[in-house]
This record gives structure tokens, sequence and C-alpha cells, in this order.
């Protein structure tokens, strides 16, 4: 099975209790690792500004989760979080294959300029010694 | 490293050209990309996204940034996802 990396954020209702809140996180965690997947990383952001106003609310609860796992898991957490009235807004972002991209670009820029500084070091000490 | 990267980028020739748009042709300069783009490019980080979104909150055209167009559309998709979450405005006046 492909394991597969997500980035799942969601944005609570900034009214709810900070307890409620927290039983939230909780289950989202629980669900995601009794559907096979496992929770990389979990952080409650907190209270921030919406750039536009999302059910006449200004301000929203943001918490992210990073998930390892097959993506059935992220199926039924969305199935979840669409009915939950708590959850103003949620979304799914597939990071694995763009980080893997990103390490392939830095991997070859990084042979590259390796490359010309063996080049500079091989043509710069012919001038060198003319100066000296 | 970073300035290798850099040099080359002063070397580059710059293009000039011209748009027609409605009657008149538009003349602008090509610009050097005034900001690298990461090879990894979150769309959490509303900093960065932000440099590529004037106030009024439109997408900056590549003409005017000079970045590439794969660049241009990693970037737009990062600023739509923000904006989806409520990062970024949709429309600000």
């Amino acid at each position: 099975m492909a394991n597969r990396t997500y980035e799942v954020m969601y944005i609570v209702n900034p009214d709810t209790e900070g307890e409620k809140i927290q039983k939230l996180n909780e289950a989202v965690g629980k669900l995601i690792t009794k559907e096979g997947g496992e929770v990389v990383r979990m952080d409650d952001i907190g209270i921030r500004h919406l750039a536009y106003p999302i059910q006449k609310k200004q301000e929203g609860h943001y918490v992210l989760f990073e998930v390892e796992g097959s993506g059935q898991e992220i199926a039924e957490l969305e199935r979840r979080m669409r009915v939950n009235d708590m959850i103003l807004r949620y979304i799914t972002v597939r990071v694995d294959e763009d980080r893997k991209k990103a390490d392939k670009i830095r991997a070859k820029r990084e042979a590259r300029s390796e490359k010309r500084a063996r080049f500079r070091q091989t043509a710069e000490p012919a001038e060198a010694p003319a100066e000296a | 490293m970073a300035e290798n990267d850099l040099e080359i980028l002063n070397d580059r020739d710059l293009g000039v050209g011209e748009d027609v748009i409605g009657d008149r042709p538009r003349r602008y300069q090509r610009r050097r990309p005034r900001q690298v783009v990461p090879d990894y490019l979150d769309w959490k980080d509303v900093d960065l996204l932000r440099q590529f979104v004037p106030e009024r909150g439109k997408i900056m055209p590549r003409r005017i940034s000079g970045i590439s167009a794969k660049d241009q559309r990693r970037l737009a998709k990062a600023i739509k996802r923000a904006r989806s979450m409520a990062m970024l405005p949709f429309v600000a006046d």
C-alpha cells in the first residue's frame, strides 16, 4: 500500500469552549488511528482572524493535522467533518508528492552548484599566480 | 550556492516586448524575479504568499513578478488553497 501524507486543516467555531475543541481534536486523532492512519503532527494553531467572514464569524480556531496513511481514513474523516457543525471549514492537501518533487529539485541544484564550484577551483589558480 | 544563482539571474538578458491590449500596444519590460519561489511551496505560509497578492487581493501576474510559468501555477494553487481557508481574501477593498 502506497503510503501517502496529507495535511488536514479545519476551522472550528471560535465560540465553542476550549474543552470541546480539545475533545474534538482527540476524536479526530483516534479516528485516524482506528482507520489505519498515523498522526505525524498535530498542531492546535488557535484563534486567527479570518480574511472574510464565514457564517458571520470574523475569527476561527485553526487546527492542523499531518496524517500518514492510505487515504481511507481521510475519506472517513471528511465525511464526519462535513456533518459536524462545529467545523466551519476544512481542507485536505496531499503533500508527499510535492515534497518529493521539491527534494529532487534541491538535489539537482546542489549537484549543479557543486559542479560549478569545482570548475571554478580549477580555473582560478591559473590567474592567481600572475597577481602575486 | 544562493550567490551563484543570483549571478545567473543578473546575467540574464531582460526581454522587452509589447502586449496588444485594446487598440494600443502596451510596452513592458520583463523583470527579473524579485523573489525566488521555494522548491516546496507551503500553502499555509501566508506571509510568503502575501508578496504575490497585492492589496486588491488578486494574484500578481507573471508579467509583473517575473517568476517562471511553472512557479506561477504552483503559486496560484497555493494562494487558492489559502483563500478557501480564509487565510487570504478573495477580494479586499
